[in-house]
């Protein structure tokens, strides 16, 4: 409290103690009380003083006639009332208003308390001074039913006027009407309910039977929604710890307690539900029955598990560790199956109708579940929007921000949540967060693991407390709880208590596990099962005792327990009868609507963006990765070659086509480190977020959607950077899309490693081995036609180049830049021509020439070997020469015939040499010809006035020396390759149309070839390796989507660790 | 617009709201059972007259004593005629009255108006 709103309370009690007589004693004794409360020691005589100022204590003193406030008595009406001076009136006014611009609407409320209770504490009550508070309460804007309601209940002492629908009389008179209290069965109250013929005239007032001497009254405010309660009569009623005055007014507060003498214990959550009156409680049978669990390597898990509930409980359970209670808790949620029983909601099979149950389990891990970039709201706020369909933005926004206030976290929702390490929110406030992602929703059963566990004993008792608020409000909860304090313990309606190895040994009242195993192990006082004086439980007490070792005969603990589990086992199944609950036999409430697929997508991408926007380390590294890459790339391998000068010119770099393999290295690179961690990230979100049926395929695709966004940016900044240092012109576009194609693509699969292992370390470690064999099988850096025999074949890319990104990609941008780049692309057709003609003229005819020679030569000679050569040269030439479209010459001979063994002889030979020799020569026209009009077209644009063009320019603008060498591989020795009975053109890869497709589906061509035959059709090469990167994009889309290495990797887990757990 | 005029008694104050005469007046002592009722008509007026006011309004104020409740009510009146171009409060007190001129200071300092101080 600022001083200022202290001096400004300080007045308003002394304007008001000061009418009609003046402050008394008692009256001064309380403000004192009051300024104890809320100031040191100093400050106390300070503000007392003041106060003495302003009441003119002293002068009451010496003589009341001095009194300012009796001032204006010679104006006495007739009635010889004393009035208020004017001054006092106003000064109250000012004082309100100065208040109401400070105080938050609750604080005032607690003013308004303790000015009535100052007041009340000498029962001075005139009008005068009554006037005065309600006219404060008036400028206070508190609803005159309520001032009427808070007055009554701080000044009233008879518990009959207490005529309130808002206020809870809890004492010792039997309940008269309906037994409201008595379908909980909370073991802390022995509630007598047989006894009901007393009528007592309590209309409105609510009522709930303790053994207390005298009243506790409760009163809620509504309009604030707050608690006080005060206390009638002189037992020792503990609040909070602390000792209960009589007939003063405490708040009641969030998960309060009140304790009687007599042991029993009254929770804010157990009164709180008095107040709340229309709650429906859903219908709800829970029933487990023979559970068994068997783990993946044969252990047992769970023994003869029987659990039977329905709505509105609150269910611990309690093992050593090891005991199996996290395998329990797993098994009644449906996570993990059972190997023997079943469980039924409602009559419906939690594993094997799971469609039925939708939305109505919910289940709380110990895993920290919160999207670490999003504030405590937004976490909140997308969890709801995913549950919740059909609600509007504006309900969605009250249901989250009521969640938010009743965990009391409604003051830190914009705080973003941090890591754990990074801490923006405290420990018990995250639990809270946790919690609040299943609360929301409402699930009518909830599963709960450790849910205090690190937390503050203050925390815990909040969490627990809000859990038991859920239970009363009918929802079944199961809560695997370790080392509860008492207070916690005792929350519980019932325990399920197990023993290592999976036995069940108790489950039952809480308190009563305290006896049951002290009688089992006939201790003396077993019939205690909490502390007489201060009603305090121990569960300690209960372990000591399940794991009570032997001692042996020095007096030293053995390791051997006295009673060991199945022992208690045993005991168990003696003592206990197994109740069940009758099934329900209507569908469960479903608190659940979840959103179309594409809403869904549309969900998780925004609340996935914004994550991701607000993690400005991410944003920064991914955004300037690419240029910083393209920068230092580009700036290194900008080389001036040029033979005339100093400056640079691109057609004489050599590093271009290195730049582009680097290019896509780096595309996949950053493709693959971008998507790697998405999915082990989200992996326990994911785990939570399968209770509600959310779509695998949204969330993918929203994945997609983002990391595809992001491989777009960074592309693009790579390419414009990359390709304005190195003067690549007119690139941009087509080789962005090349780049943009193979980060994809790279996306998909870092999806696909991130969805199948287990830790990000892993993940990173499996980037170099998908990255090296793209770099390796890439075509630049090793020759296809170089590799191990195993794998190469001549004349055609090598199968396992086929699965490589890289080969297509690299591929598209060569044979794109070299095909289509503005110097080339008017003249590429000729050239062609040119190349071809040329390449038939001076290598092919030859080399067929020679052969029949050979042929004729040997054809005769009876050797097996020679005629197997000679076979082979035959079909050669025949297969060649069936290819030519001009036979003039030979169009008599069948060549079937001409060109075999039996049929072939010098005449043939002769026929066939002339033939080739015409051949050579119309090839040789056909290549003057194309030269003659590629020249003529250079000519032409040189000479146009339209376009300014110079062969030279524009040759060093956007022709590569370097390049045209690579796709042209003039570098290769023999240009013409005979290899496994083929002639294999090896040079001007670029020039040669690839025209053999074997059948429909053969897509196999060499490297570098203008154009692809697929399903008997010509495509261009570059569309053609764009189509086949994004077909096997698809394709890992689908095994992401059937989560297929996650399958692979996981059986091969199962087959190596056969006794691994124990 | 409609003349308020409200005789005084021995627990109400008189009341003379005369738009166009320019008078504007309350006066007397104000200690009504139910303030809130009493006011209510002079509120009302203010409302009205907001909407349609003279260039410039003079509003006296003549009490001999007010309660509490009065006081929140006539700072309710204060606060309302707050909004109206042109106000001026002219507020008046016995010369031996020192509680009055205080209220009135008082007033003064929760309200944005110009106040003019008068004995009588």
């Amino acid at each position: 409290m600022s001083e200022e709103i202290l001096k400004a309370l300080t007045q308003l009690f002394a304007i008001i103690t000061k009418q009609d007589g003046g402050v008394t004693e008692k009256e001064r004794q309380f403000v004192i009380g009051f300024f104890q409360q809320e100031l040191d020691q100093d400050s106390i005589k300070e503000y007392l003083e003041l106060y003495d100022k302003f009441v003119g204590y002293k002068k009451k003193i010496e003589g009341e006639s001095e009194e300012k406030s009796t001032e204006e008595g010679e104006e006495k009406p007739v009635q010889k009332r004393k009035l208020t001076s004017v001054r006092d009136s106003v000064k109250t006014l000012g004082l309100c208003k100065k208040i109401n611009k400070t105080l938050t609407q609750k604080q005032k409320l607690v003013v308004l308390v303790k000015i009535l209770e100052l007041v009340g504490s000498d029962k001075n009550f005139t009008p005068q001074r009554m006037e005065i508070i309600d006219t404060i309460s008036s400028v206070f804007n508190i609803v005159k039913d309520e001032y009427k309601l808070v007055e009554g209940f701080v000044l009233q002492e008879d518990v009959s006027n207490l005529q309130f629908s808002d206020i809870l009389l809890v004492n010792n008179e039997p309940v008269n009407d309906e037994p409201v209290n008595d379908e909980e069965e909370n073991p802390n109250k022995e509630e007598e309910t047989d006894d009901a013929g007393f009528p007592i005239k309590k209309e409105k007032a609510k009522h709930f039977h303790v053994e207390i001497h005298g009243d506790l009254i409760f009163m809620k405010v509504n309009s604030v929604d707050m608690y006080f309660v005060k206390y009638l009569g002189h037992d020792e009623i503990i609040l909070n710890g602390f000792i209960m005055l009589t007939n003063r007014v405490y708040l009641f507060s969030n998960g309060s307690t009140i304790k009687t003498p007599i042991g029993h214990a009254l929770y804010y959550s157990d009164l709180i539900t008095q107040f709340i009156s229309d709650l429906k409680i859903s219908q709800i049978s829970f029933n487990a029955q023979n559970i068994e669990f068997k783990f993946p390597n044969g252990g047992i898990g769970l023994r003869d598990v029987n659990i039977s509930e329905g709505p509105g409980k609150l269910i611990g359970i309690m093992g050593a560790s090891g005991a199996g209670k996290t395998t329990l808790l797993n098994v009644l949620a449906g996570i993990e199956e059972p190997s023997k029983g079943e469980i039924l909601i409602n009559g419906y099979n939690t594993t094997t109708q799971k469609d039925k149950i939708q939305g109505v389990i919910g289940y709380i891990s110990q895993d920290d579940l919160l999207i670490e970039e999003l504030t405590v709201y937004e976490n909140l706020y997308y969890n709801a929007k995913l549950c919740f369909a059909n609600m509007g933005e504006e309900e969605l926004d009250k249901r989250v921000m009521d969640v938010l206030t009743s965990l009391g976290l409604d003051q830190r929702k914009h705080l973003k949540v941090g890591s754990i390490l990074d801490k923006t929110i405290s420990g018990g406030q995250r639990k809270r967060l946790n919690i609040a992602l299943e609360l929301i929703r409402e699930p009518a059963v909830l599963f709960v693991d450790e849910p205090t566990s690190g937390l503050s004993s203050r925390d815990s008792e909040n969490v627990i407390d809000l859990l038991k608020e859920l239970s009363l409000k009918g929802k079944l909860i199961f809560v695997v709880i370790h080392q509860p304090s008492s207070d916690i313990y005792k929350m519980f309606d019932k325990m399920y208590i197990m023993d290592t190895g999976g036995y069940p040994i108790f489950y039952g009242n809480p308190i009563q596990a305290v006896t049951y195993f002290k009688e089992v192990t006939n201790q003396v006082d077993a019939k205690r099962g909490q502390c007489e004086s201060c009603a305090n439980v121990n569960p300690e007490q209960v372990f000591n005792i399940i794991e009570a070792k032997v001692v042996d005969e020095y007096g030293q603990l053995t390791n051997k327990r006295k009673i060991n589990p199945t022992q208690w086992n045993d005991f168990y199944l003696e003592k206990f009868q197994f109740e069940k609950v009758e099934d329900v036999n209507e569908d469960p409430p479903q608190a659940l609507n979840i959103p179309s697929k594409i809403k869904q997508t549309f969900i998780f991408t925004v609340r996935d963006t914004i994550a991701k926007l607000s993690n400005k380390q991410y944003l920064m590294i991914n955004l300037l990765e690419a240029p910083l890459l393209a920068l230092i790339l580009a700036f290194i391998i900008r080389y001036k070659s040029s033979p005339t000068g100093m400056e640079y010119i691109f057609r004489f770099n050599d590093n271009i086509p290195a730049f582009m393999l680097m290019s896509i290295v780096v595309s996949l690179f950053m493709g693959l480190t971008v998507s790697a961690e998405e999915i082990i990230r989200d992996r326990k979100i994911l785990k939570r977020e399968s209770f509600l049926n959310l779509s695998w395929n949204s969330y993918l695709l929203s994945k997609l959607t983002i990391l595809f966004t992001m491989s777009a940016i960074q592309t693009m900044t790579f390419v414009l950077i990359g390709n304005l240092i190195l003067e690549i012109h007119g690139m941009t576009i087509s080789f962005w899309l090349v780049l943009f194609t193979v980060s994809c693509l790279a996306n998909v699969i870092g999806l696909n490693i991130s969805s199948a292992f287990n830790s990000a370390v892993t993940v990173y470690v499996i980037i170099p081995l998908l990255l090296i064999p793209q770099m390796i099988l890439s075509g630049l850096l090793f020759n296809f036609d170089k590799l191990n025999d195993v794998i190469s074949t001549k004349g055609k890319v090598p199968f396992v180049a086929d699965m490589m990104a890289s080969r297509w990609a690299y591929e598209a941008m060569a044979v794109y830049q070299f095909k289509e780049n503005d110097f080339e692309q008017p003249y590429y057709r000729y050239e062609e021509n040119e190349m071809k003609s040329d390449f038939k003229s001076s290598y092919l005819i030859k080399a067929l020439k020679k052969k029949l020679d050979f042929i004729n030569n040997n054809i005769s000679v009876e050797s097996d070997s020679l005629q197997t050569i000679v076979k082979k040269d035959l079909d050669i030439v025949k297969y060649r020469l069936n290819l030519e479209s001009n036979k003039k010459g030979i169009e008599d001979i069948d060549l079937d015939i001409a060109l075999s063994l039996d049929g072939f002889n010098s005449q043939v030979h002769l026929l066939l040499v002339t033939y080739l020799e015409t051949l050579k020569d119309q090839y040789l026209n056909a290549y003057n010809l194309s030269v003659l009009k590629r020249e003529k077209l250079m000519n032409y644009y040189e000479k146009s006035d339209d376009i300014d063009y110079n062969v030279n320019e524009y040759k060093d603008k956007y022709f590569n020396e370097s390049l045209s060498d690579l796709v042209r591989n003039i570098a290769v020795k023999e240009r013409l390759l005979e290899y496994k009975g083929q002639l294999i053109q090896q040079i001007d890869p670029i020039f040669n149309t690839p025209d053999n497709p074997g059948h429909l589906l053969d897509y196999r061509t060499h490297f570098f070839a203008p154009k692809k035959h697929f399903l008997g059709m010509y495509f261009d090469t570059y569309y053609f390796n764009i189509i086949v990167i994004w077909i096997m994009t698809i394709l890992f889309y689908i095994t992401l989507y059937f989560e297929l290495l996650r399958k692979v990797i996981d059986s091969f887990g199962k087959v190596k660790i056969p006794k691994a757990k124990g | 617009m409609e003349i308020l005029n409200l005789e005084g008694a021995e627990d109400t104050p008189k009341i003379m709201l005369d738009k166009a005469n320019g008078i504007f007046e309350l006066s007397g002592r104000s200690l009504p059972e139910d303030s809130a009722e009493f006011y209510q008509p002079i509120l009302d007026w203010i409302e009205a007259y907001e909407s349609d006011p003279n260039p410039s309004t003079e509003f006296t104020f003549k009490l001999e004593y007010f309660n509490t409740a009065s006081s929140k009510l006539i700072l309710d009146v204060l606060s309302a005629l707050e909004d109206i171009d042109g106000m001026s409060i002219v507020w008046y007190f016995h010369e031996d009255d020192e509680d009055m001129e205080e209220a009135g200071e008082e007033f003064s300092e929760l309200v944005e108006l110009p106040f003019e101080f008068k004995t009588y």
